[in-house]
């Protein structure tokens, strides 16, 4: 496997530009981040301090093995809505080490609203849940939640991927003997009963850990029972009675320790059998992915580049190097683990959805996971690719990436327009990790585009009503529609969305695959089998 | 912190990890890289950031004796549950419970009493079987509620301990 | 035989004892074992049970179990002791020091039971026992004891007599104890305004005005001088030994030659206890203990009829080996060779390795022998009865083993003292050899100005020094590296996630 030799200059003006402007997103990201992480109100941070509580992050460091990673996973989540006052959508999750096991870690953050579940909150532990079923990962919660933030039940309540999946996930993972323990910090009221309800190993912690169906006051109005919150479901209560809770604790901190004993215990998985050699770090600095990135959306830039500064050594084996070259196909290591990686070097033509295609079949016969690297403004349209069957390629492309068995992991690295995000393994076609960079945009098509087609429609609307528009007018219609499009286009949108797990620094993009694939091997490979494919 | 070692009388807080080739000391902020290669001899070698000391290591228990530098030293060991239940007194341990119902024996103890952990307090019989009730940690007597052949049930306080000032 | 060399294969072929019994324990009960059989002799040695796995029930040729109430109850019974010799056909008891060395009825019934005691006539033992007869004698035969008066051989004269004395002297209360009422007088004309005042705190406090008076030495230094009598008028001093440096009055640092002595002193010192020794037509190896002044003056304090813990020093200055002079002396050799013969070269220092906690006001420890790497070298001598894999109870004496240097001079002795310190490798039980570097390095102790009040006034070189960041940081480091749920803890994570250590996203 030979190294790709850098054309980047990386002493020219456009790569000082570049690294310039995309360190300045990757700042603008990290203070987000840390606003999300570390920003509360005073009054929350003393309440918990009050009742002895740790903070969430405190508590996170406190179960993981010391000078080990967490990959932590959707930081932004509800970052865009709810007027931004639910930070990381008030639920900390990631992948991290405890006692040498991966682990999820689903941790509620009381400092936000009391740690009350919001749909985004739902959603994203029913993501993480689904995570853990997909890597067959066992999973820690950290229980401290005030229960569904009842103005927004509506959202979170009923359907079908609501907070009743949460429990299903869990009831899942245990049918497949993927453990779970629950610590008990905080309350875990009604539905939030069922999380330490459903778990193998419970640990509660004496005077602020409590479980039960409904609290004392609820208890009041409905028999008129007048219970302590120790009595009703304190820890001794459950731990000597009730057996709901297994293991008592004076602490926070014993609770965790005993969690974390409790995970000491747990049977390591046998790892999928892939093809690994010692890792290597990369040839280029990672920390060059700043200069390569364009600073406008619309500009191509080499991914062999990319690739360059993410895998070991910076080696790459690439598969039909002449053929279909606006998608890059071939092999390389990341951390060691051989990978697949398909990478867009411009608009999808027939040739390289084909050659896509193939290589994902490939990939699922020699069992190689695969690393999709987006940067796609779609599939190419117009009568010559129409009439060569663009669509049924992209079909094949599509049919390929579903089908596919080898664990997937995609990195949105620039734009993802149209039908080629989904030959790219967008967030539809169940990539086990999906990840963007901070310049990340994504949408049905270009946001110009779309705000044109969009005051294109009302013009031709209001000319029929005879109504002849000044370009003052047209701008009134189309700039609105402009700015909401590029809103929703953005990585933030996406990210606090979930429609991702995470945006990540760039640079950080080998370590996040590394623990991701490492993760995902913990469930075997199926043998391929696809549907139709149209020919 | 989770580990804890006892040097002379200071307590030190301490974490250790693995890194790609050997390990790393947690310490306070600091995290220092360290290694240990061991002789035939006992003898071995200490990395310590950057520098290498010959120590000889003995365990024995949670003790653990090192020689360095000319001079010998000893630490113990204090595992984090180990430490954690201790920094808590924990107040369920005040009272003691009939595990079961049934009628006392003989009772070892008197309001007043200093008991250490483990020692007899009381001797219960149920379901025709003897069973021996043992303190559950160091203390002193508040109170005992039965006298030999008295019955109770299931929970009943049986004795109960001082309340244990809270460990600074 | 011109000169006290190690007696030849023929020598002790002729001796009337072919296996010695050693009636002690520990690092004497080795060294005089290595002694006997470098002869060509059986060596045996008697144990209690807590000394099963020592160093010197391995190497005895024959060893006895002896049982008793404690274990120091089971040596001291001489019954037994004598028994165990008669059992494996000892013709002689070497008893060591210590436990039933200076026992005259014990000595009484080994000879009785047709045993040779290598030790002195029962009646030396007898006469230096006592303490006041001792004194008396030496008194009577010329030789230097402090002056005192006591007031009840006359009354009438006791102020007169406290002024012969001279200052500065001490006045005690007859019935006193604990320091209570003693008075340091340094101005005689203020001699009888403290006795009267002496004379009312003793009747205070003990309801005893009776007093007596010593001359007082301030800061004294302990010096002793080894001889070597055959029991036929051969008489030997074999140089002095300087033990100032106490503890709890016990010796833990003794070397020779005395920093305090000129050559006109020592000569005139060791002439003296030769003198003493003489004088009773001693017979065995013995020490002449003296008090010694700051102004150079000495006077007689006891005579130790027995070897000496230290009495390796003076070995290795003169290459001479004490046992061996003891072992041929009790066969009935006479000395052979005059006081010209014993010559000495070099420095001799002696380190007593104690199982204790110095910092802790010197109290006992015990434990484990889990690792135990003795010091080596060119001039470096480890006495010792324990092995690795033994056990330090509180059983016995906290003397685990004695460090001997020796070098071209004492600045030379100091420096191999201290790398062999450094050296010495004892894992399991704390001992006090960090205590002993710092003692040895001390600039009063380089430059030999000591006196057995050292220690009490220099309570800083017993406490525990505070360690240096890097000091803990390496011991935690080695102890979280050597404690198993740590190093488990840590090997359990994955090579990959260990590489990448706390990386955040």
């Amino acid at each position: 496997m030979k190294r790709i030799e850098s054309k980047l200059n990386t002493a020219s003006a456009e790569f000082q530009a570049n690294a310039a402007h995309n360190r300045r997103l990757v700042e603008e990201f990290r203070e987000k981040q840390r606003k999300v992480r570390y920003e509360r109100p005073q009054r929350d941070i003393d309440r918990l301090r009050k009742q002895n509580k740790l903070l969430v992050r405190e508590r996170i460091d406190l179960l993981l093995d010391p000078g080990t990673p967490f990959l932590e996973l959707s930081s932004l989540a509800a970052n865009e809505l709810y007027d931004g006052e639910v930070p990381g959508a008030a639920c900390v999750t990631g992948i991290g080490i405890v006692s040498g096991r991966e682990v999820v870690i689903n941790a509620g953050d009381a400092s936000v609203k009391g740690g009350a579940w919001y749909p985004l909150t739902v959603k994203k532990t029913v993501r993480t849940l689904d995570i853990a079923i997909e890597n067959r990962l066992p999973v820690v919660h950290l229980c401290d939640s005030a229960g569904g933030f009842l103005p927004e039940q509506a959202e979170l309540f009923a359907d079908k991927y609501y907070a009743g999946r949460i429990f299903r996930n869990q009831c899942m993972l245990s049918k497949m003997g993927v453990q779970q323990v629950s610590v008990v910090l905080g309350h875990c009221t009604a539905g939030g009963a069922y999380v330490p309800g459903l778990s193998d190993y419970n640990v509660i912690v004496r005077g602020t850990g409590a479980i039960f169906l409904a609290g004392p006051p609820l208890v009041k109005a409905a028999t008129g029972e007048d219970v302590t919150v120790d009595e009703l479901g304190g820890c001794d209560m459950h731990t000597s009675v009730s057996g709901t809770a297994d293991y008592p604790a004076s602490s926070e901190e014993e609770a965790i320790a005993i969690a974390r004993d409790i995970v000491a215990q747990f049977k390591r998985p046998q790892k999928a059998h892939t093809e690994w050699q010692p890792p290597e770090a990369p040839y280029y600095d990672p920390s060059e992915l700043y200069g390569v990135l364009p600073q406008d959306i619309k500009q191509q830039f080499d991914m062999h580049e990319v690739i360059a500064r993410i895998v070991d050594g910076s080696r790459f084996h690439e598969y039909q190097p002449n053929y279909g070259k606006t998608l890059i196909c071939g092999y390389a290591h990341i951390w060691g683990y051989k990978v697949g990686i398909l990478a867009n070097n411009g608009v999808l033509f027939n040739d390289s959805a084909l050659k896509g295609a193939h290589f994902i079949e490939l990939c699922n016969q020699n069992r190689t996971p695969i690393v999709f690297l987006q940067n796609i403004t779609g599939f190419m349209v117009g009568k010559e690719y129409e009439r060569r069957g663009i669509t049924k390629d992209g079909a094949k492309m599509i049919m390929a990436v579903s089908n596919c068995e080898v664990p997937k992991f995609t990195v949105m690295c620039h734009g993802s327009f149209g039908a080629g995000n989904y030959g790219m393994s967008g967030r539809a076609f169940d990539s086990r990790m999906l990840f963007s960079w901070p310049n990340h945009q994504i949408s049905v098509m270009g946001a110009e585009q779309a705000a044109n087609t969009l005051a294109d429609v009302k013009i031709r609307q209001l000319r029929k009503q005879g109504v002849e528009l000044s370009q003052a007018d047209i701008d009134a219609i189309r700039d609105p529609v402009l700015g909401e499009f590029k809103r929703k286009q953005s990585a933030y949108w996406a990210t606090s969305e979930i429609w991702d797990d995470g945006i990540i620094d760039p640079a950080d993009t080998r370590n996040a695959l590394g623990i991701s694939i490492s993760a995902a091997l913990n469930t075997p490979i199926g043998d391929p089998r696809y549907g139709v494919f149209r020919m | 912190m989770h580990h804890a070692f006892k040097l002379g009388d200071a307590e030190h807080n301490v974490e250790l990890s693995r890194s790609a080739d050997a390990y790393r000391l947690h310490l306070g902020g600091e995290v220092i890289d360290i290694d240990l290669k061991t002789g035939a001899d006992g003898r071995a070698w200490l990395t310590l950031g950057k520098q290498h000391l010959e120590v000889v290591i003995a365990t024995r228990g949670d003790d653990v004796f090192v020689h360095l530098d000319g001079e010998a030293y000893q630490l113990r060991y204090e595992h984090p549950l180990d430490r954690l239940a201790a920094q808590s007194g924990t107040s369920a341990e005040d009272s003691i419970l009939a595990p079961m119902p049934g009628s006392i024996v003989s009772v070892a103890v008197k309001a007043g009493d200093s008991v250490v952990k483990g020692q007899t307090l009381l001797v219960m019989e149920s379901m025709k079987m003897e069973t021996t009730i043992g303190s559950p940690r160091d203390g002193v007597i508040a109170g005992v509620s039965f006298e030999p052949g008295q019955t109770f049930d299931r929970d009943a306080l049986l004795l109960s301990l001082e309340p244990q000032e809270k460990a600074a | 035989m011109t000169s006290p060399s190690f007696p030849t294969p023929e020598q002790v072929s002729a001796w009337p004892f072919d296996c010695v019994l050693v009636a002690n324990r520990g690092e004497i009960a080795v060294r005089v074992l290595r002694t006997v059989q470098q002869l060509g002799m059986r060596g045996a040695v008697v144990y209690h049970a807590a000394d099963r796995g020592t160093a010197a029930v391995q190497m005895a040729d024959h060893a006895i179990e002896i049982t008793g109430g404690t274990p120091v109850a089971a040596y001291l019974d001489g019954a037994q002791i004598i028994a165990a010799a008669q059992a494996c056909g000892a013709g002689a008891i070497h008893p060591g020091y210590g436990f039933l060395s200076e026992n005259k009825t014990f000595c009484e019934a080994v000879e009785a039971a047709g045993i040779r005691f290598i030790g002195p006539r029962p009646e030396q033992i007898d006469l230096m026992g006592d303490k006041v007869r001792a004194r008396n004698f030496v008194e009577k035969g010329g030789f230097p004891v402090a002056p005192s008066a006591i007031e009840d051989d006359d009354p009438a004269s006791f102020v007169e007599r406290a002024r012969a004395v001279g200052a500065p002297l001490l006045i005690k209360p007859s019935a006193g104890g604990g320091g209570k009422g003693m008075r340091i007088v340094r101005d005689l004309s203020v001699l009888e305004q403290e006795i009267e005042r002496a004379r009312s705190e003793g009747q205070r406090y003990f309801g005893d005005g009776r007093l007596y008076v010593e001359r007082y030495i301030e800061n004294p230094r302990h010096i002793e001088v080894q001889v070597l009598g055959d029991g036929q008028g051969g008489v030997v001093h074999v140089f002095e030994r300087e033990c100032s440096v106490q503890r709890r009055f016990q010796k833990i640092v003794e070397e020779t030659p005395s920093p305090a002595l000129d050559a006109a002193l020592r000569e005139k010192i060791c002439e003296t206890a030769a003198g003493i020794a003489r004088s009773i037509d001693y017979r065995n190896a013995g020490t002449v203990e003296f008090i010694f002044g700051q102004a150079g003056e000495f006077y007689f304090l006891e005579m130790n009829t027995r070897l000496q813990v230290e009495h390796p020093v003076t070995e290795e200055i003169t290459g001479i080996d004490l046992v061996a002079q003891q072992l041929r002396i009790a066969a009935g050799e006479t000395l052979g060779y005059t006081q010209a013969d014993v010559t000495a070269q070099g420095h001799s220092i002696e380190l007593r390795i104690y199982a204790e906690d110095a910092a802790r006001g010197y109290t006992p420890t015990t434990g484990p022998v889990l690792v135990l790497h003795p010091p080596q070298g060119e001039g470096v001598r480890w006495d010792s009865g324990i092995l690795q894999g033994g056990e330090v109870t509180s059983a016995f004496d906290p003397m685990i083993a004695k460090l001997i240097v020796r070098g071209r001079d004492r600045a030379d002795a100091i420096a191999k003292a201290d790398r062999a310190l450094r050296d010495t490798v004892l894992l399991g039980c704390k001992t006090n050899t960090a205590f002993l570097r710092r003692l040895i390095g001390h600039p009063a102790f380089v430059s030999g100005d000591v006196h057995t009040g050292f220690l009490d006034a220099n309570p800083q070189i017993a406490a525990e020094p505070e360690l240096p960041m890097q000091t803990v940081q390496a011991l935690l480091a080695a102890a979280s590296l050597s404690t198993r749920p740590m190093r488990d803890m840590a090997d359990s994570v994955p090579d990959m996630h260990a590489a990448m250590g706390g990386w955040r996203n």
